[in-house]
Formats: C-alpha cells, sequence, structure tokens
C-alpha cells in the first residue's frame, strides 16, 4: 500500500458535481485530486451508436434492487471521467420555488434549508460558465425573474412542433426548452449539428458536458485525475472529527492512500452513502456523519408518463437533440392533478434512433416479428413522443444499505431498497391520461400510452440536506454536520426531487457549496 | 468550424467492428460476417446458438443472417466492462453468459415441456406463438429468469442487430448522421 503526498481537496467522482467542485477550488489555489472508479473517457470515445455507447454506463460493482419498483440505475447513471453528465440529455431546467418548502405548505414530504432565492443565482451563473440555450423571459411565466440564458434557443423540427396544437387544446403552454447546448458557438465550442446523438455523448463539444466546461477549466487550473481509481473508505482521525483522506484501488488493483485536509463525496447518489456506510468506526458506528439515522434514507427517483403518437407526415424523428425542444411547468403545482400529489415537468420534441430503451423498436413492446419489422417502417417516418416526469414524495422506507456480497476489493456492495407509493401511482397514471388527451387534439393517425413497469429515472437522496444532524446528513453548502471537512455533493442532498431533470440543480448547488468551501477554507481545513 | 469540416474531423475516427479470434488471430467483423465466415463460437455451444438465431430471427426478421448468435457469443466472452449488451444497461448482473445460459435453458425446458421438442425444432408459427406467451409471462412451469425479462433482453439483442447497426439504418433509409462513426460496416 502506498501512501500519497496529502492534498488540499480529494474529490470522489469526476461527473457533474466533482468537476464543479475541483474547478472552484483549483482555481482558488488548492490542490486538487479527483479520484474516479471507470475509465479516462476523452472526447474521440464518444462514439455515435446506441450500442457502443453503453460502454460509458455502469460496469463497476452492481448493485442490489430490491422493492416495489426496483431502481433501475444502468441505463442512466455513469462511468468515468465525466460521470452520467458524459452522456446526459443536457436539459437545463430549474427546480422552482414550490420545490424548496413542500412540507410547509403543504404537510407532506420535507423543506429544504433553503429557497429558490439562495440558488437563482447560481443558475444564472452556470448558465454563462457551461452554455445555456433558452428563453428566460418566457419561463418568467413560472418562476421568479433571472438573467438572461447566454444564447437564443434552439432549433425545432417538426417532431416537436406537431404537438403543439395538442397541448394548446388542453391549456398548457409550452416554451423553447433550457438545454445546456449551444445554439450558437460558445467560449470556442462549436453549435450544435442537430444529429440526435445526445445520449451516448456529444463528441463535438456542443453539449456542456464535464470534459468541455468545468473538468476542463479544473485540470487547466492544475486538478489532477487519475482514473481507474476506486475509493472503498474514508479515513478518519482517532478522534473521528476529521476525515484524514481515503483508501482506493488503482488501476492495477493495488491500494493506495490519498490524504487530503478535506473530502468531498461527488459520486454516485448511490454510492456516496454506500462509502460512509462502509466508512463506519468506533466513533462512528452507524457509518460517517450518521447520528441522525438518516444516512442513506429517502432515496426518490422520478417516473415518465410517455405517450407516442403516429402521423401520416414525416416528422423529421432522426434530427434535434435527444433532450427537449420544448417544456411546460403548466403542471407544475404539487396539487395539479385531483387524487394525485407532486409537479409534474412536461417536455416535448425529441430526436429517436432505431433501437436501445428510447429506440423506435421500444415504442411498441409488444410487436415482434413481422409486425415489428412493418411497425420499424411507419416509424421512421412518423413516430414521435412526449413526456411528462413526475415527482416521487420521499419516503423513509425507500433506503440504501449494505449487502452481505462482497465486490473485487472486498468492500459490501449495496442494495437499493425502492417503492412508488400511492401518489406516485396516482400521478403517473393522471399524467398518461393528460398526455393521451394531448395526442387526440392532434392531427396523429395513433396515439398510445408507454405503459410498462413504472419506470425509476434519476436518483436523489441519501444524503439529505437539512437544518441539523437530527433531519438531515449534510446542511445546504453538503458539507457533513458531523465532519467539518467532510463534504456531500450531488442529487444526494436533495430533501425533495422537484419533477425536472436535476444535473442543472447538481452543478449549481456544486458551484454555491465549492464557492462556500472555498471562502471559508481556513476554517474547514485548518 | 463548419460542421461539414467538423465532420470529415471525425471521420473514420470511430473503433472497429468487433473483434473475433479466427485462426489464432483477432480480426474485425461484423457479426454477420463472423456468421458467414464460420467463425467458431468461444462460449455458447452450438446448440445455444441454434436456439438464439432461431428466437432472434423470431423475434426480429433477418437476425440469424445478421449474425445474432456470434453477437452475443462475441459479447459474453470478453470482459463485462467492455460489453455492449442492452443487458449491460438493463441491470443484468454480471457474467452476463450465467443469464443468457439460463434464459436459454428456460426456453428449450419451457418448449420442451410443451411441445416434446426444443425451441429451434419448433415450426415458425408454433415459434411465435411460444414466444407471444413468455413475452406474457403465460408459459406454465416456466424455470428460470423471467418470460417477459427474457423477451425483453433477447428482443432488444436482435433489434441491435437488424436496425441498431449503420445498415440497419440504411434498410430503413433512415440517415445516420454520425459524428464519430463505429464504422461503415458495424
Amino acid at each position: 500500500m502506498a501512501t500519497h503526498e496529502k492534498v488540499d481537496v480529494v474529490i470522489v467522482g469526476a461527473g457533474a458535481s466533482g468537476s464543479t467542485y475541483a474547478a472552484v477550488l483549483a482555481k482558488a489555489g488548492k490542490k486538487v485530486v479527483l479520484l474516479e472508479s471507470g475509465p479516462d473517457w476523452q472526447l474521440s470515445d464518444l462514439i455515435s451508436s446506441d450500442i457502443w455507447g453503453r460502454r460509458v454506463k455502469p460496469a463497476g460493482a452492481p448493485f442490489l434492487l430490491e422493492g416495489k419498483n426496483p431502481y433501475g440505475y444502468a441505463y442512466q447513471a455513469g462511468w468515468g471521467v465525466g460521470g452520467a453528465a458524459l452522456h446526459y440529455f443536457a436539459n437545463f431546467p430549474r427546480l422552482m420555488p414550490n420545490d424548496f418548502k413542500v412540507k410547509s405548505e403543504h404537510g407532506r414530504g420535507l423543506d429544504w434549508p433553503i429557497n429558490y432565492a439562495d440558488v437563482a443565482p447560481f443558475y444564472d451563473r452556470v448558465a454563462d460558465d457551461v452554455g445555456v440555450s433558452g428563453d428566460a423571459k418566457a419561463e418568467e411565466r413560472w418562476r421568479p425573474a433571472g438573467k438572461a440564458y447566454p444564447m437564443p434557443p434552439m432549433k425545432t423540427f417538426k417532431n416537436g412542433d406537431i404537438w403543439l396544437k395538442g397541448f394548446e387544446a388542453v391549456g398548457i403552454k409550452m416554451t423553447p426548452a433550457a438545454v445546456g447546448m449551444n445554439s450558437v458557438p460558445y467560449k470556442g465550442r462549436p453549435a450544435c449539428l442537430y444529429d440526435g446523438w445526445c445520449h451516448v455523448g456529444c463528441p463535438i463539444g456542443a453539449l456542456a458536458n464535464p470534459l468541455v466546461t468545468y473538468l476542463g477549466d479544473a485540470k487547466k487550473a492544475g486538478a489532477e485525475v487519475r482514473a481507474r481509481s476506486t475509493v472503498t473508505r474514508v479515513l478518519t482521525n482517532p478522534a473521528g472529527n476529521k476525515v484524514t483522506g481515503v483508501e482506493y484501488y488503482d488501476e492495477k488493483k493495488e491500494k493506495q492512500v490519498q490524504e487530503a485536509s478535506v473530502v468531498i463525496l461527488a459520486a454516485w447518489a448511490g454510492q456516496n452513502p454506500r462509502l460512509m456506510l462502509n466508512s463506519a468506526t468506533d466513533k462512528h458506528p452507524k457509518g460517517l456523519a450518521n447520528k441522525s439515522g438518516l444516512l442513506g434514507k429517502y432515496m426518490m427517483a422520478h417516473f415518465a408518463s410517455g405517450t407516442f403518437a403516429m402521423f401520416d407526415e414525416d416528422v423529421e424523428n432522426h434530427m434535434g437533440t435527444v433532450g427537449a425542444q420544448y417544456f411546460s411547468y403548466d403542471r407544475y403545482d404539487k396539487t395539479s392533478h385531483k387524487n394525485a400529489f407532486g409537479s409534474t415537468f412536461i417536455v416535448a420534441g425529441t430526436a429517436q434512433k432505431t433501437s436501445d430503451l428510447s429506440g423506435f423498436a421500444n415504442a411498441r413492446l409488444d410487436l415482434f416479428g413481422p409486425a415489428l419489422a412493418d411497425f420499424m417502417k411507419r416509424a421512421k417516418r412518423g413516430l414521435t413522443r412526449i413526456g411528462a416526469f413526475g415527482e416521487e414524495m420521499p419516503n423513509i422506507e425507500n433506503r440504501i444499505e449494505v449487502a452481505s456480497d462482497k465486490d473485487e476489493f472486498g468492500m459490501p456492495l449495496a442494495k437499493i431498497i425502492h417503492s412508488f407509493d400511492q401518489d406516485a401511482v396516482a400521478l403517473w397514471n393522471a399524467n398518461f391520461e393528460e398526455g393521451l388527451r394531448i395526442a387526440k387534439a392532434t392531427d396523429a393517425k395513433e396515439s398510445w400510452s408507454a405503459r410498462g413497469n413504472q419506470p425509476t429515472i434519476h436518483l436523489f437522496g441519501g444524503t439529505i440536506m437539512g437544518t441539523d444532524a437530527s433531519n438531515s446528513v449534510v446542511d445546504s453548502f453538503g458539507q457533513t454536520h458531523e465532519i467539518g471537512n467532510l463534504y456531500v455533493a450531488g442529487p444526494g442532498m436533495f430533501p425533495t426531487e422537484g419533477a425536472p431533470n436535476p444535473t442543472y440543480t447538481i452543478f449549481a448547488l456544486s458551484l454555491r457549496g465549492a464557492e462556500h468551501l472555498a471562502s471559508q477554507w481556513s476554517s474547514v481545513a485548518g | 468550424m463548419a460542421a461539414i469540416e467538423r465532420r470529415a474531423f471525425i471521420k473514420g475516427a470511430g473503433l472497429g467492428a468487433l473483434a473475433f479470434t479466427v485462426g489464432g488471430a483477432d480480426v474485425l467483423l461484423t457479426p454477420a460476417q463472423a456468421r458467414a465466415q464460420g467463425v467458431p463460437l468461444r462460449t455458447l455451444k452450438p446448440d445455444e446458438a441454434e436456439t438464439i438465431e432461431a428466437i432472434g430471427e423470431t423475434l426480429a426478421p433477418d437476425a440469424r443472417k445478421q449474425g445474432i448468435a456470434s453477437f452475443i457469443d462475441q459479447q459474453i466472452s470478453i470482459p463485462a466492462e467492455e460489453a455492449l449488451l442492452e443487458a449491460r444497461i438493463l441491470n443484468v448482473r454480471p457474467p452476463y453468459a450465467n443469464f443468457y445460459r439460463a434464459a436459454i435453458g428456460a426456453i428449450n425446458n419451457a418448449s420442451t415441456a410443451k411441445h416434446g421438442k426444443r425451441f429451434a425444432e419448433l415450426d415458425a408459427a408454433t415459434q411465435h406463438d411460444f414466444v407471444d406467451q413468455m413475452r406474457q409471462n403465460k408459459i406454465d412451469g416456466w424455470k428460470g429468469p423471467p418470460g417477459p425479462f427474457v423477451y425483453l433482453i433477447l428482443r432488444s439483442d436482435a433489434v441491435d442487430v437488424v436496425y441498431g447497426t449503420m445498415a440497419g439504418y440504411a434498410s430503413l433509409d433512415i440517415p445516420y448522421m454520425a459524428h464519430i462513426a463505429p464504422t461503415k460496416r458495424w
């Protein structure tokens, strides 16, 4: 085992949140090391293929999946430098003011210890940093005024435009989607080509993945990235009041120790609690920073109600971006749907490919043989879809626990136990019903719901933020309540999830946390 | 940089086709080429490959010729972290060969119990009905991974080899529009 020279900061995970922390702290003159369990991907590795795109999906130790609605993580999680944000759709919607006080306003769920106004300036800052295209003025229909996005909205295509008539018929206003993509050249990066391969990684840098944004900035400022470095424990001092670094296995699978003044856990929302649980000591017998017993609790997922429609005309469904051309918060009030609870975030307009989970073939999973072949011919011309993403309320029974099985490094595997409650099921169903009403108000020849098992999309919770150690694991900056030089970043901090895609908020909270850490450095790291 | 220049910049930068072992040497072939050239299977037994081909063809016509058995065999013979199978993103726990062996066994056991023949020996209409029942989890006495999940995984593999390749896009007359092409053959 080798012990590396002590650095100022060791960051576990080189995805969206870790990259943001690395950029801020490296620019502040700190010596930063990022440890990433997967490969060191480059833009040139991002091959335009659903088949080859699976290489950037998880291949490390598996999570064991339990509960009524097992959490299907492998499609959406990351593996390697860039993390999930290497292949994300780059939808950049914000949380809304009503997301931050659900408990106070509705008597259910949890409150955040901060408000929308605390995060809003960081949304604006991130937009300038990474490049966001959209129409901020149009979004003021739903949120307080903010700064204009640095780029105009993206182009739209028939596969999105063709739905507008249906949305209007049911009283839903769609606006240009805010996306982390370049509608025009931005900061030396080219504009989008609208080839629809966002979901396997954008190799030209038009999409704001970490490699071309914060991680690139961090490296320029001197941050070091060590790929294929799997962290297994966070180390603490004998008193248990400080972390001293991390133990990890390098690419040769040899044990290493990286000492650091500050440790930031910025791995996947499932992996951070697994690491903290596996780092238990006599001073922290239930896992690090777990006096509350809430470490690994309140795991949450989004669920989508998709609606497909087949048109006679060519809807150009091979063109565009994979995220959204339009979005709407018109069903974002927590009580928008009778007999259901939670926000809904609506998207329309997406490029589609032939295979993989969101490809043409999966639009009709019941078809096979000659019927599938016939469907594929029709789909390639006239198939398009919309989506409504629903919010699940935090439930303490949805959790991460360590399992008895171990990975190749001897670290216990973790299991994710997850079930949707009745509200989530009701909201899922309500959104299907509204989706069909929208479709039937268009000129579509056929429309149908994309029903199957209720999907689990994105992952939140496990290391939630709150006011103190009695109700949470971290504060709003990600600093653990119990160990001052241990931070957690990413969607695990969210006490409630809202309904939109999380990465914009992850960037914003990470920027906020990183700048706070830099400003408090001597008291935190001293 | 103009779009066409960017496309030119990336042209040819992609990975090759899959690596198959021929005469002790690794050669890059598409699964269809590997099948056509009779490249020996590394992990699947001949009867297992026959089952994969038969059910693949039932799920997506042309999957046999496009090399579904060669594709799966090559993929379950390499380290899991290099695998391109949809099983990887559907949370199947490696090694993936275990899942495919269990799925093939379940199919043939159920087929034999119901029809007295292995799946590959059934006529096309019976194969179609069998798959339809498997899809809906309606086969009595099914033992192994759940039938609907076996359907999902194998159907995805068949769709991959028939429609997910550049040739598959061409067959549907869909512009592929690669930033980085996986090579023209694959």
